[in-house]
């Protein structure tokens, strides 16, 4: 009788191998159907709020209509803030990492470091800043919570610099020092002109990580009622209002969550795509 | 430690000096070590003003690792070292103090891989202009034709220097490679296999161009192909599992070699 | 027109003191560039030492008024001045630990769906759309989980569970109780949901890398896909995998503003996983801007401080493990 004959043996591995791959199935469906449902309450939810008046109003006190002008105005600045000191730092470290620190036991700590602080828990980032910049200086500041969004924004900017410098071949660095070209030189106008779209990818992927990030302000920027561009005051932010008007029992002020939610929703995911779409780019080029 | 290692660049020396040939590179002793491994062996070779030299040999007799000495190339890498003395002129160039970046100026190198500067065509020579001098545009626009000509290149590109200098073919690229080198007027360039990832056509021309090029810099080549060695080169150096076995003039050594070595090497026995 | 000074031999010696003039302006500029990134780096150090040191200073009145029993005592009374961290630790732990039990297979699955059995073309876009989920801000799951799934799960599931487990003697217990729709559960079902995607992604990385000649070998024996997956590719990636799930529970053990929406914030540890709970960053978001006092304050920072201790160690053995492949494949 030949060994490949169907037997009883060979029939449950079978079925086996279809419950698997069922399973496997119904995993990915169940992974996908979580996404559409979510994304589709948001915009079902957010889009009946979404009109003009989000964009050009201020937070109403309840019972009132009103917009998210504050909240959307802060959490710009914030990010800005926040991009403009975290970047360079992620930068300038993920070049030591990639270039003079290439062979260093240094970098081997710092990327072990790094990677920590990459997934660490962005609550306890805000009571370490709480600690340094609130409870020292006595008052809740748009400084601080742009600086808890900076400390957020330094992994990332960190770990992409330093893997997409080190894709860049050593024969371009060599062909740097054959004219002569000092090592900073080479590094700024060479290195950083090839890893270009690699490097601003990170940016982006750091600003979109930190569009959605509300408990590093809770205590920190704080939150604001009112407009104002004081960064040495109390910020309003998006993610912040959000989760004071969704906690709340007022239906307006949950409608305008929904619709804050749909906004920050929005631009993480443009963010996104942007940054794949460099990549892509990249890769072709 | 063969005799003709000892000997010959001596006696290549005496007979050099007498035809009124200036030694422009003196190497001497030299030892290199990748950590512990001793890759180069006591050598002892010299570079020509004016003349073409071939480092030929089998996969990993250290040909590529002793041009790398000369501009000091393996500084860039922990772990290497290299020890003995190499004169470029009359400075040591292994000595401590010296200044690395004014070394590569003067030493240039031109890569196995063309591997242009992500910048444009104009941007990848003038680039090196520009670090060194401050010149007006229209001396700098001077300068960067002159280059490309002088690596044959001009014609070809004349009307797209904005283009992006990866958007040339492998041998363009090449060229503009030499270009490169040249526009920071060195006076040493060592040629890395420099034509084996190119085509037949872009070979030829590359080897034209060494040929032109003699006539103001001291040229070193290391390459895989006897024959372009016996082309191009005017003096010819065989290397072996680290150490240099036979050096001297091309048509000595392809004719009437010393060393039963190098006659295998050249006679396709091995490598 | 060719210059005569333009002719690369002989170089004028003028020419030659020059170059080196502007060789040791840029030496510097070109050491302080050093310098500069060699202190980002450190920097990096530096953020993660304050952290440690920031966080001890403030738990330490908390600690030194409650020592080792903070970690034991349930009551958590600001009125009376009694905090005792049990349970948030509790519910961090335990909501965790529901997401892993559901997330880790789900997650597995997935990558084998998407390397094993996906047909090329929509290998990337459901890759993506997986993906997506990770990027989807933790508020937005909070407030989609307040409005919608707990909502939902309290119609459907929870009461299914009462019915059902809650009805067998023993871990009948677990499954006891009102349902509230908010709770234990339904924030590790959320946590599951998020964490999804760092299992998929980084167990589909590793399959990806099993030499395909291993499998080949597999297949070319007459071994089903299942076969293949579970006697070649899982234990060749093991360490990879088991890194990837410490990773995601380190992001789930730390994970603030879904949880905080969900769970009820109801300090007490509770019989049965459909009731209410806290955990550490819940706390910690709900409370600290309202509290008052030096041991509140501190007391929530001291509980900021053990949630730090426990995800820097997740996080650390996953680097460790994950670092350890790389040592292996040469990558």
């Amino acid at each position: 009788m030949a060994i490949a004959a169907p037997n009883a043996v060979y029939a449950v591995r079978r079925r086996r191998n279809v419950v698997a791959v069922a399973l496997a199935i119904a995993a990915t469906a169940f992974g996908l159907i979580w996404l559409v449902l979510i994304l589709a309450d948001l915009l079902w939810q957010g889009f009946s709020g979404l009109n003009l008046a989000v964009f050009t109003e201020m937070t109403p006190p309840p019972g009132s209509a009103g917009g998210l002008l504050n909240p959307i105005a802060g959490s710009l600045m914030l990010t800005a803030v926040a991009v403009a000191i975290g970047t360079p730092l992620g930068i300038l470290a993920g070049t030591y990492m990639a270039e003079y620190g290439r062979y260093d036991k240094l970098t081997t700590v710092v990327r072990f470091i790094n990677d920590i602080l990459l997934s660490a828990p962005s609550i306890v980032i805000g009571l370490f800043v709480y600690e340094i910049m609130v409870a020292t200086l006595g008052h809740f500041s748009g400084w601080a919570g742009a600086v808890a969004l900076a400390v957020i924004v330094v992994p990332v900017v960190v770990r992409t610099t330093e893997d997409m410098l080190t894709l860049v071949p050593d024969t371009l660095r060599e062909a740097g020092a054959s004219i002569g070209l000092p090592r900073s030189l080479m590094i700024t106008k060479i290195a950083y002109r090839a890893a270009r779209a690699g490097m601003v990818t990170g940016v982006l992927l750091a600003v979109a990580r930190i569009s959605g990030e509300t408990a590093p302000l809770l205590f920190t920027a704080l939150n604001n009622q009112f407009w104002s561009l004081d960064m040495n005051a109390p910020v309003a932010s998006l993610p912040v209002i959000i989760f004071q008007f969704a906690l709340s029992p007022y239906k307006d002020w949950q409608q305008l969550a929904w619709t804050g939610a749909l906004i920050i929703t929005l631009a993480v995911l443009a963010l996104s795509i942007t940054a794949r779409v460099l990549s892509a780019q990249r890769k072709t080029s | 430690m063969s005799v003709a290692s000892f000997t010959t660049p001596t006696v290549i020396r005496e007979q050099a000096h007498a035809v009124g040939l200036e030694e422009k590179v003196s190497v001497r002793d030299l030892d290199f070590f990748y950590g512990d491994h001793r890759a180069l062996k006591s050598i002892n070779v010299s570079l020509y003003q004016g003349k073409v030299t071939a480092f030929i040999g089998p996969s990993g007799c250290g040909k590529s690792t002793l041009l790398r000495v000369l501009n000091r190339m393996y500084d860039l890498y922990p772990n290497q070292r290299a020890t003995g003395h190499v004169r470029l002129d009359d400075e040591d160039i292994l000595s401590p103090g010296q200044d690395l970046n004014l070394l590569r100026a003067k030493v240039g190198m031109v890569f196995q891989k063309p591997t242009p500067f992500p910048m444009t065509i104009y941007e990848n020579i003038a680039f090196g202009i520009r670090l060194y001098e401050r010149i007006a545009k229209s001396e700098l626009d001077d300068r960067v034709r002159h280059c490309l000509q002088r690596a044959a290149l001009w014609d070809e590109v004349k009307d797209k220097l904005g283009a992006n200098g990866l958007s040339l073919s492998g041998g363009q690229q090449q060229r503009l490679c030499i270009a490169r080198t040249v526009a920071v007027r060195p006076e040493v360039i060592l040629f890395d296999e420099p034509c084996s990832a190119l085509d037949p056509i872009s070979t030829a021309k590359i080897e034209e161009l060494i040929d032109e090029l003699k006539e103001d810099y001291t040229i070193a080549i290391v390459t895989h192909n006897m024959q372009q060695a016996a082309r191009v080169s005017d003096f010819t150096a065989f290397m072996y599992l680290g150490e240099l076995v036979e050096f001297g003039e091309t048509t000595t050594i392809f004719t009437s070699p010393t060393d039963r070595r190098t006659q295998d090497y050249i006679t396709g026995r091995f490598g | 027109m060719v210059d005569v000074a333009l002719q690369g031999g002989a170089m004028m010696a003028a020419d030659r003191v020059d170059r080196l003039k502007v060789l040791q302006r840029l030496r510097l500029r070109d050491s302080a560039f050093r310098h500069l990134t060699r202190a980002a780096a450190l920097a990096v150090l530096i953020i993660l030492s304050g952290i440690i040191v920031s966080l001890v200073q403030g738990s330490l009145p908390a600690l030194r008024t409650f020592g080792w029993g903070f970690l034991v005592h349930e009551v958590w009374n600001p009125v009376t001045e009694k905090f005792g961290a049990i349970a948030p630790i509790y519910g961090t732990i335990l909501t965790s630990f529901i997401a892993m039990l559901i997330a880790v297979p789900v997650g597995l699955f997935i990558s084998l769906f998407l390397t094993e059995l996906c047909p090329m073309w929509a290998r990337r876009p459901i890759g993506i759309a997986i993906e997506l989920l990770a990027g989807i801000p933790s508020i937005i799951y909070g407030i989609w989980g307040l409005f919608v799934f707990a909502p939902f799960l309290q119609q459907t599931l929870q009461p299914f569970l009462i019915n059902t487990l809650g009805a067998v003697p023993g871990i009948g217990n677990l499954f006891a109780g009102p349902p509230y729709g908010i709770g234990i559960l339904t924030a590790g079902l959320i946590l599951a949901i998020m964490v999804l995607p760092f299992i998929t992604s980084i167990s589909r990385d590793v399959f990806e890398a099993v030499p395909p000649v291993l499998k080949e070998a597999a297949y070319g024996v007459g071994c089903t896909t299942w076969e293949v997956v579970r006697y070649v590719v899982l234990p060749y990636t093991r360490v990879g995998v088991i890194g990837g799930v410490m990773l995601a529970l380190g992001r789930a053990l730390g994970e603030t503003m879904a949880v905080t929406f969900v769970i009820g914030n109801a300090h007490r540890i509770a019989g049965s996983i459909l009731a209410p709970g806290t955990t550490i960053s819940a706390t910690i978001a709900n409370e600290f801007t309202e509290a008052v006092g030096d041991l509140y304050t501190s007391s929530l920072i001291a509980l900021g401080l053990i949630l730090f201790v426990i995800t820097f160690i997740v996080l650390a053995v996953a680097r460790l493990l994950l670092m350890s492949i790389n040592a292996r494949v040469g990558a």
